[in-house]
């Protein structure tokens, strides 16, 4: 994809980014003779489409060699123990897209608290279908943009989970 | 007003540098394997994943270096029937170690990643919602991953078992250009015969890949106390198909039971029970895929 300033013909260099945002992208990019801004806001599945080429966006795109496996790795969502998430992969890229949406996910599901309460009421569950619920509840969190969890933020999701 | 073609640079990223190093990834790791071969079907359940498993065994035995790729990301199965799924791939600077099963070969499969049986294959996303507009390009750069970073050392033969549907070879010819062939496998049924018809369509006349043989799976069951014959599946053949579409017919492996029971032990079958008429269908069949491998490089040289 291009970007081309249509007043000055010129083609436009990506400036910055920014989220995400409920797995909205702001890529933002300037004209280099008018000097306008444009953003291109991007949706969730867009954002992930993104994501899964592999490939870097922005200024000097990709700077380091991939690691072994690396979108599979830093993508999946549940992993055996001893699988070790890429260690300068995309989360660690200067890449001004992928770079960020991983690194922001990355941020996401580490800044994403479990409160004692909340904690003891996951314990509960039965084990066969607790990762499953936890998931539920962690995506839901996420799509409302909260950084912790507690039994109300459960009770949100009770209906759609069965717990 | 300028044209996408008439912006030479698109924005400092190049995007178009990247997929080409993806694609060189893909070359460098290949060079070491001599041949590469999918089998297909494009219907499930004719046992796809059975043979490979057993062809692979039968062409160790035959003194060949083997790897098998899991090309079913969503039902994986080869590292089951293999017997590695303790194995869990480590990174290393030569690329992700694979499982070694029975007789040397090397196997890398998603199961590998995942830590429970009920586990499915989930990608990280704000939200799963809407995921059938991203799912599928995650997989097939799970699968080019896989192809690409495993440290699979120099093979003669690298099976990949691709999953059920005539979509699959063309996305995997894309990523690997220098795919020796497909093998076709197919059942018995007219219903089977119909889907398969299909998916020869596509190999030969959308992804270019030469068609290597059709191969009749699930064929007749031999009463191991009196010997009587009998088809499992009454159905048309395969013969007839291989005529109407212009593809070689490389024979019908008969049915066993016990196929089964490996898989589920993680077995080799023709390892188990060599003297069965099924094991000496696969064995013959390796045999017929080796020397058609053979062949070719052969005559590429002259």
């Amino acid at each position: 994809m291009k970007f081309l300033c249509v007043a000055c013909d010129e083609p436009m260099k990506l400036r910055e980014t920014r989220g995400p945002d409920n797995g909205s992208m702001a890529i933002i990019y300037r004209c280099g003779l008018c000097h306008r801004d444009i953003a291109m806001l991007t949706n969730s599945m867009e954002t992930q489409m993104v994501r899964s080429l592999g490939v870097k966006i922005g200024a000097g795109g990709r700077t380091e060699a991939a690691e072994p496996m690396e979108m599979l790795r830093s993508s999946l969502s549940e992993q055996r123990a001893g699988i070790s998430a890429p260690e300068a992969g995309p989360a660690a890229s200067k890449c001004p897209f992928t770079g960020v949406v991983t690194s922001a996910y990355a941020a996401a599901d580490q800044g994403l608290v479990w409160d004692e309460s909340a904690q003891a009421r996951l314990a509960a569950i039965p084990e066969f279908v607790r990762p499953m619920v936890k998931k539920s509840i962690e995506e839901h969190a996420r799509e409302k943009g909260y950084r912790e969890i507690d039994t109300s933020v459960m009770d949100e999701v009770k209906g759609r989970v069965g717990m | 007003m300028k044209t996408y073609h008439d912006i030479v640079s698109d924005g400092g990223s190049g995007v178009a540098e990247q997929v080409g190093e993806h694609a060189s990834r893909v070359e460098e790791r290949l060079a070491q394997v001599t041949d590469i071969v999918a089998i297909m079907s494009g219907k499930g359940g004719v046992g796809k994943s059975t043979l490979t498993v057993n062809l692979a065994a039968a062409l160790a035995r035959l003194g060949c270096a083997v790897g098998v790729l899991d090309a079913d990301i969503n039902g994986p199965s080869i590292a089951k029937m293999t017997g590695v799924r303790g194995h869990t791939p480590v990174p290393t600077d030569e690329g992700m170690t694979p499982a070694m099963a029975a007789l040397g070969i090397r196997v890398m499969s998603i199961d590998l990643f995942l830590p429970q049986d009920a586990t499915p294959v989930l990608w990280n996303a704000p939200t799963q919602h809407s995921a059938y507009t991203w799912r599928s390009m995650m997989e097939m750069a799970a699968f080019r991953e896989m192809l690409s970073d495993t440290q699979w050392g120099a093979l003669d033969v690298l099976l990949i078992d691709l999953p059920p549907g005539a979509d699959k070879l063309p996305n995997v010819a894309d990523i690997i250009p220098t795919l020796s062939g497909a093998l076709v496998i197919t059942g018995p049924s007219e219903v089977s015969r119909m889907v398969v018809a299909r998916s020869i369509t596509m190999a030969t006349d959308v992804a270019d890949v030469p068609v290597l043989g059709l191969v009749e799976n699930m064929g007749p069951i031999t009463c191991r106390r009196c010997g009587h014959e009998e088809e499992l599946f009454p159905g048309v053949g395969a013969e007839g198909l291989s005529r109407d579409l212009g593809v070689p017919y490389w024979g019908r492996i008969p049915f066993d039971p016990r196929l089964a029971h490996m898989a589920d032990t993680g077995d080799m079958f023709v390892d188990g029970y060599p003297d069965t008429p099924t094991a000496t269908a696969i064995c013959y069949l390796a045999r017929t895929l080796h020397e058609h491998l053979s062949r070719v490089r052969i005559g590429s040289l002259s």
